[in-house]
């Protein structure tokens, strides 16, 4: 009785877990179906589960846009930016976790928390005088904006963890500071350096405001460029899905690797701060 | 850093490090200070948000449109705001986007974090399942709604319709466009919710649910007297970081409705980007930037205090 009863309950617990899955799931599997179907069928209620697939979509999407050149300017700027957001980051979380210092941390969250919106307008007039606006530089260093309280949050834990010992005997043997850190420090938190540069370039990658308004022609983003896909009313669905397919994809890849660390990242600064 | 350098360095932080080092057990050597270190980080957040955020409260104070010299007329910019019935509009807009959601994160959260912790089976696969929505681009998420919830060609209203309901405009009614941001969102972040409450529940201690259940709690007693408390703390780190997402909510609005139709979306953060970004009122525009900014941060300080009462 009590043992068909526990039986009972884990099957509706399957059950329920199964349909929050499902809800989860449909939406990205009708984008990946909907970018793979030829073009008449795209919109065909009732919906089409069986089809041939093509890329008839993919290949329009590139040779009639820009798209490859915007994916492009993805690439250089979120991985520009999360260059740029590490080597700031790197010495900078493990001074603040040597000599226990919290208040940077907290200045960070600041950026965090502040709307976007209220840094652009500066931006937008500082860039303009020094003739940035349309470049990679002007979103390279806005996005580093984005990257650097991330990477020194992701980071700050695995500088804690280091056992000070290791770091005075470098120096005890003669390591100059920059040694220290580069020899010494960094190959020991190289796995949260491997996180922290995969969770600033999926954000970089995934930001929208900053490239709205400071990209020109040359340096949209894929993002920006999507965008606009919606803003030119586009009809084409399938070829609208295609992007969104390709959007998707590095973000979706990169986190399968840190998965297990990825909700600790993305809340760091909230537990402790 | 030449040697002469490095000596100097070395001497300076020695003496700064000297004296408060000697507590501890491993501070008997004194040992360098990488102080220094934060400078390059610190010289960027000062050129990239410190002074743009002192630029734009100051512009807030000013009379500064295209083309006119800008002109100091004090707080006059925030006297408008407060007479500015857009504003009360994306005020009361933002609100409602903020409790809607988080009501629905919080609450779906809550039950889905325990469902994950009584489930066992495909671990990996379940959490591969869950953290892919939040990490899409918040533009592929309107993608995905502007051609899933199309009103006349959509898929969702044929579902609907199977189902002898609707059609419904979602996003392009004003009655429905706030409840369909709030659901979007709540699909993309109700699942982060679900594991930040996960990753809670398995740190608390095992024996008080054991001993409640000894002791013959029922299974909603134990929710409601052990385990809501216990939560409270990570429930209350969830909100904030929802709520810091939510109050300053732009992407997924800007994507599919640009603050449409009409007024009925344009929360705070969008009206602002509208009034700087396509009127051009820059004053005005980081006036109601700056409000917004002290709303968020006032709500965080709200919840820090509400977790300091919520800690056991």
């Amino acid at each position: 009785m009590v043992a068909g009863r526990a039986r009972l309950r884990r099957w509706l617990d399957g059950l329920q877990l199964a349909l929050v899955l499902l809800v989860l799931v449909a939406p990205v599997a009708w984008m990946v179906l909907s970018a793979f179907k030829p073009r008449t069928e795209v919109a065909a209620l009732p919906p089409r589960l069986v089809f041939s697939p093509t890329l008839e979509n993919f290949r329009e999407l590139f040779a009639r846009t820009d798209f490859l050149e915007n994916t492009l300017n993805s690439l250089v700027v979120a991985g520009g930016s999360t260059l740029l957001g590490l080597v700031l980051a790197f010495p900078a979380a493990f001074a603040m976790s040597w000599h226990r210092m919290t208040w940077p941390a907290t200045a960070t969250l600041f950026a965090r928390m502040a709307p976007g919106t209220l840094f652009l307008l500066p931006w937008l007039v500082m860039f303009t005088a020094l003739g940035l606006v349309g470049s990679h530089l002007a979103l390279i260093l806005t996005h580093a904006v984005i990257t650097l309280p991330v990477a020194i949050w992701v980071l700050l834990p695995y500088f804690d963890a280091l056992p000070r010992e290791i770091i005075e005997s470098a120096e005890i043997d003669g390591c100059r500071q920059h040694q220290t850190l580069l020899r010494v420090a960094l190959p020991m938190v190289a796995p949260g350096v491997v996180v922290a540069a995969i969770l600033c370039f999926v954000f970089s990658w995934n930001y929208f405001l900053f490239a709205l308004v400071l990209s020109g022609f040359s340096s949209k983003t894929a993002i920006v460029a999507s965008f606009n896909f919606i803003g030119e009313g586009v009809t084409n669905w399938g070829a609208l899905m295609a992007a969104a397919t390709v959007i998707a994809l590095p973000p979706l890849i990169l986190t399968l690797i840190i998965q297990r660390r990825l909700v600790g990242g993305l809340s760091a600064g909230a537990v402790k701060g | 850093m030449s040697v002469t350098g490095a000596a100097l360095a070395a001497e300076a932080a020695a003496r700064d490090a000297a004296p408060r080092r000697r507590a501890g057990p491993w501070r008997r050597r004194p040992t360098a200070s990488f102080r220094w270190m934060v400078a390059p980080a610190l010289a960027f957040a000062c050129a990239m948000i410190v002074l743009p955020f002192g630029w734009a409260a100051w512009l807030s104070l000013q009379e500064s449109v295209i083309g006119g010299a800008p002109r100091f007329i004090g707080l006059d910019n925030y006297r408008r705001l407060l007479a500015d019935a857009e504003f009360w509009n994306g005020f009361r807009l933002t609100l409602l986007l903020w409790l809607l959601s988080l009501a629905v994160q919080l609450v779906a959260g809550t039950w889905l974090g325990l469902l994950l912790a009584r489930v066992e089976v495909a671990r990996g696969l379940v959490r591969t399942v869950l953290v892919s929505p939040f990490m899409l681009p918040p533009v592929v998420i309107g993608m995905m709604a502007i051609v899933i919830l199309d009103p006349g060609l959509g898929v969702a209203n044929w579902l609907l319709a199977q189902a002898g309901l609707g059609p419904l405009l979602f996003l392009a009614d004003p009655g429905t466009v706030m409840i369909t941001v709030a659901l979007l969102d709540s699909w993309q972040w109700t699942p982060f919710v679900a594991l930040i409450v996960l990753g809670g529940y398995l740190s608390l201690p095992r024996d008080v649910f054991e001993a409640a259940e000894i002791d013959g709690a029922s299974a909603s007693q134990r929710f409601r007297r052990i385990t809501l408390p216990l939560l409270a703390p990570t429930l209350v780190t969830a909100a904030v970081l929802r709520s810091v997402d939510l109050l300053r909510f732009f992407d997924v609005i800007y994507i599919t409705t640009q603050g449409g139709p009409g007024n009925a979306s344009t929360t705070l953060n969008i009206l602002a980007y509208r009034r700087g970004f396509e009127f051009f009122e820059f004053g005005y525009a980081a006036a109601l930037m700056v409000t917004l900014s002290a709303i968020v941060f006032g709500t965080v300080l709200a919840f820090a205090k509400l977790r300091r009462a919520a800690a056991w």
